[in-house]
Order: structure tokens, then C-alpha cells, then sequence
């Protein structure tokens, strides 16, 4: 039982399909985790000196809210493992459902529960990295900002944004490569992305050398390439 | 003339510790007050109390009719109309010359685009760095940078210029430069200017008055050849043999 390399061939097809599945899951997980992961980054640190100044009056409790709120977001989903917080979704949740409200047939699809799970798992991770980077912010800029007078919005936007995205860029390079890897955790619920497809050929023809090669190569190709696209955003932007 | 800065009975404390001891203080419009004193002394917060950098914890300030702390929602009105210089320069370094100039008229003055710009452009040609504009601060000498940034904090029309020791983090032979376009404003424009520092030759040459402050307090004040010359505390003494012999 040599090295055929006729499997490979016969088992790309399949194996493309659970590659543009596992792309698709990225995709949305690393959107929908940086719009999580900005609200839920700034959120921690709302209403400290990292965002201007303390505010004061009803804005200061409002903002304790905030902060707390995000916090425990992040630390829950950091401190639970993603599998299980997929088949807590997939499985569990449903039940939960039945057992407060009288909806008896709710059930959340496979590839919803692995979209959802992804994009709140990488928006925890990418709201420490957001924290990160705008902490490290010189406050000298941003007292240089505020004494011209401009609005806090205006400060997050133009001073306290660009900065902080441009260190922003090698940590959520490593995170979108972590989601992308996390994808093949979705096995578990079935949804048939690319590791699921290779173990489906596996248990029909026991090629396991061809088929997970295989699989390893497709993944690679895709962390390189989001690697490659996020060192092209690195340079374009002003060296500073 | 009429007061644009007044501090009544003005306190700061940092947790425990009380940095300023109730300043008064009345600032009339197109003055040059200079603060001195030594390190510790409380000067720079004393002028990052005025533009609200650091909320006042006692006492009434009143810049420009708005009132702190019963107006603390009027900040920004009070920041609009003072301007402050740093002594890092603190350019936005993703923003070229012309960029960090005109990034106040546009933002906080609500300017369009090329308005904004050509008041850039003047100011960079007022402060001699016409040719400069499209350099990032990273490409600039600090004493270019803190020229940038004065340009900067004109930009925005204030009626009132704060420089923190604006040529402490410059090299010897930059000062010059940078005092010579604080001395032009100073002269020309009329424009009211607390300048903490220690270039005495400064002090002397543009200053209305002179104030030094130590331990928290202003202990002597007035005008700066007569307070230099005539010193009646021991520690402005002590002070001044200090800075003549550097």
C-alpha cells in the first residue's frame, strides 16, 4: 500500500468543497470577531484616561456598566474551551430554549452554531488585542488632541485609531489564524468543513496518508495567504 | 484690559497629595506670564489645570467666561480658545507637517479640507517650515517638530497659548529656534501666553510678568527684570544661582 497519488486527485473535489466552507466560517468569524472585538475592547477600558478623560455625573456609572459587561464577555469565553462552547450552542441551547419558553421545536442549524461560535470566540481574543494597542498609545497624544478641542469621538477616530490598528496588526495576525484553525473544531457538530470532509474519505478508503496530507497542505495554503494579506495591509501603511 | 484666566482659591490634589496650595491668580488678555521654579514646584500643573488637562480639586477657575468646575461640560469651549505646546511636541506621528497643523481647523473648528490647509500652510511659513510640509514628525528635528506643533496649536485661532517647558527636550543649539518663533507670537500677534521655563534670557526679553513657584505655591511675582534683579525669598536666591550657571 504505496503512496497513490490517484486518491489525492479522486478527493479533491470533495476536499474543496469543505475548504470553501472552512474560508466561508473564516470570513465571517474574523468580520463579525473585529466588530465583537472593537466594541467589546474599547468597551473594557470605556470611561478610563486611555479614551481621553474620565467622564463624569451619569456617564462615569454608565461607563462602569460598560466595562463590566465587556469584561465578563471576554473572560467567559476565554475561560471555556471553543468545542464546548459549540455543542453548548448546538446542543444544549435548544433545550434551554424549551425549558424557559414554550417554542418546542427551536433548533439552531450546524453552520449557524459554528458561525456564531467563531465570531464571538475570535471577538473575545481580538478585544484584548484592541485593548492592548490602545493602551500603549502615548497619553501625550492624546492630551495633544484634546487641547485642540476636539470631540472624544473625533480622538478615537483619528488619533487613537490609526495608531493603535497599525500595532494592532501582528497579534490579530496570529488570531485569524487561530479562528481559521478552530474552523476544523466544528467537526463535532457536523458541518462539513475541510477536516470533516478529509475524515469522511478517510473512513471510506483508509488513505490516511494521502487524505491528511492533503488536508494539511489546503490549510496551509489558506493561513498564507491570510498572513501574506495581513503583511500587505502592515506595509502600506506609513511607516511611523 | 480685562481678565482671560482668573484662579480663585485654586487647589490640586493628586490622592493624598496636594500640589497646588490655593492659587490665586488673574491673567489679563495679550499678557506673557512666565512660571518658574523648581522641579516638583507644580508649574506644569498649573497650567494643565488651565486647559482642564487636570480637573482643579478646589477653588473657581474662570477662563474666557467659562467657569470650572459649575461648567464641566464646557471643557472643549475652554480648550478651543487655549492652545497648548508640550514638551515631548506630541506631533500625531501617522500625520505629516501639514496634517497635524491642520487637523484642528478641520476637526475642532469644523473647517473644510482646503480652508483647513491653507491656514496650515501659513503658520508652517510663519514658523519657517514652508518646505517641510509633507515630511512625517518622525523625518524632523525636535526643534522642527516643536515648531510643527506650535503652528499647530495656532491653528485653531485660541485666545490663549500654554507652553510646558518648551525647549527642555531640545538639543543646546535647537532652543534658539524655537524661542526666536514663541518670541515673534509673543510681539506680533499679541496673543496671551503663560510660558513655564527655565530660559531666564526669555523670561527677560517678552515677559509681562514673571511668577515663581515652589512647593505648590506662587511665592513671588512680577515684573522679570525687577523680581530676577531684586529676588526677596531666599529660595528664588537659591533658584536663580541655580539656573545663571547653567
Amino acid at each position: 500500500m504505496g503512496f497513490e497519488f490517484s486518491v489525492i486527485t479522486e478527493s479533491l473535489p470533495a476536499l474543496f468543497e469543505g475548504a470553501k466552507l472552512t474560508w466561508f466560517i473564516t470570513i465571517i468569524g474574523i468580520v463579525g470577531g473585529m466588530i465583537c472585538g472593537i466594541l467589546a475592547g474599547l468597551g473594557r477600558i470605556a470611561g478610563t484616561e486611555a479614551l481621553g478623560e474620565e467622564p463624569h455625573g451619569i456617564f462615569k456609572s454608565i461607563s462602569v456598566v460598560i466595562r463590566y459587561v465587556s469584561g465578563g464577555y471576554v473572560e467567559t469565553i476565554r475561560g471555556t474551551p471553543i468545542i464546548v462552547q459549540a455543542m453548548f450552542l448546538y446542543f444544549a441551547f435548544p433545550m434551554l430554549v424549551k425549558a424557559v419558553t414554550d417554542i418546542e421545536r427551536f433548533r439552531i442549524e450546524a453552520l449557524t452554531a459554528a458561525v456564531i461560535t467563531i465570531v464571538f470566540n475570535a471577538g473575545a481574543y481580538i478585544a484584548e488585542i484592541v485593548r492592548g494597542s490602545v493602551i500603549s498609545v502615548n497619553k501625550g497624544l492624546l492630551e495633544a488632541g484634546m487641547s485642540l478641542g476636539i470631540s472624544r469621538f473625533q480622538l478615537i477616530v483619528h488619533v487613537i485609531g490609526p495608531i493603535a490598528f497599525r500595532r494592532m496588526i501582528p497579534p490579530l495576525g496570529n488570531q485569524f489564524i487561530i479562528s481559521l484553525k478552530d474552523t476544523s473544531l466544528f467537526i463535532v457538530i457536523g458541518v462539513g468543513e475541510l477536516t470533516r470532509q478529509g475524515q469522511e474519505i478517510m473512513a471510506s478508503n483508509f488513505r490516511a496518508l494521502e487524505i491528511w496530507l492533503t488536508v494539511a497542505v489546503m490549510y496551509l495554503i489558506m493561513t498564507t495567504v491570510l498572513a501574506m494579506s495581513l503583511r500587505q495591509i502592515e506595509r502600506k501603511m506609513k511607516i511611523f | 484690559m480685562s481678565n482671560i484666566i482668573e484662579l480663585k482659591n485654586v487647589c490640586k490634589s493628586f490622592g493624598d497629595t496636594e500640589v497646588l496650595h490655593n492659587i490665586d491668580l488673574s491673567i489679563q488678555e495679550g499678557e506673557v506670564v512666565v512660571v518658574i521654579g523648581p522641579s516638583g514646584s507644580g508649574k506644569s500643573t498649573l497650567i494643565r489645570c488651565i486647559n482642564c488637562l487636570e480637573m482643579i480639586s478646589s477653588g473657581e477657575l474662570v477662563v474666557d467666561t467659562v467657569r470650572i468646575p459649575e461648567e464641566r461640560g464646557r471643557v472643549r469651549q475652554i480648550r478651543l480658545e487655549v492652545g497648548m505646546v508640550f514638551q515631548q511636541f506630541n506631533l500625531f506621528p501617522h500625520m505629516t507637517a501639514i496634517g497635524n497643523v491642520a487637523f484642528g481647523p478641520a476637526k475642532a473648528r469644523k473647517m473644510g479640507k482646503t480652508k483647513a490647509e491653507n491656514i496650515a500652510r501659513e503658520l508652517l511659513d510663519r514658523v519657517g517650515l514652508a518646505d517641510f510640509e509633507n515630511k512625517l514628525p518622525g523625518q524632523l528635528s525636535g526643534g522642527q517638530q516643536q515648531r510643527v506643533a506650535i503652528a499647530r496649536a495656532l491653528a485653531v485661532s485660541p485666545k490663549v497659548l500654554l507652553f510646558d517647558e518648551p525647549t527642555s527636550a531640545l538639543d543646546p543649539e535647537m532652543i534658539g529656534e524655537v524661542l526666536d518663533v514663541m518670541k515673534s507670537i509673543a510681539k506680533d500677534s499679541g496673543m496671551t501666553m503663560v510660558v513655564v521655563t527655565h530660559e531666564m534670557g526669555f523670561a527677560a526679553q517678552v515677559g509681562d510678568r514673571l511668577i515663581f513657584m515652589d512647593d505648590g505655591r506662587i511665592v513671588e511675582a512680577g515684573k522679570p527684570e525687577e523680581v530676577m534683579k531684586n529676588p526677596k525669598s531666599e529660595r528664588l536666591k537659591d533658584f536663580l544661582g541655580h539656573v545663571k550657571h547653567h
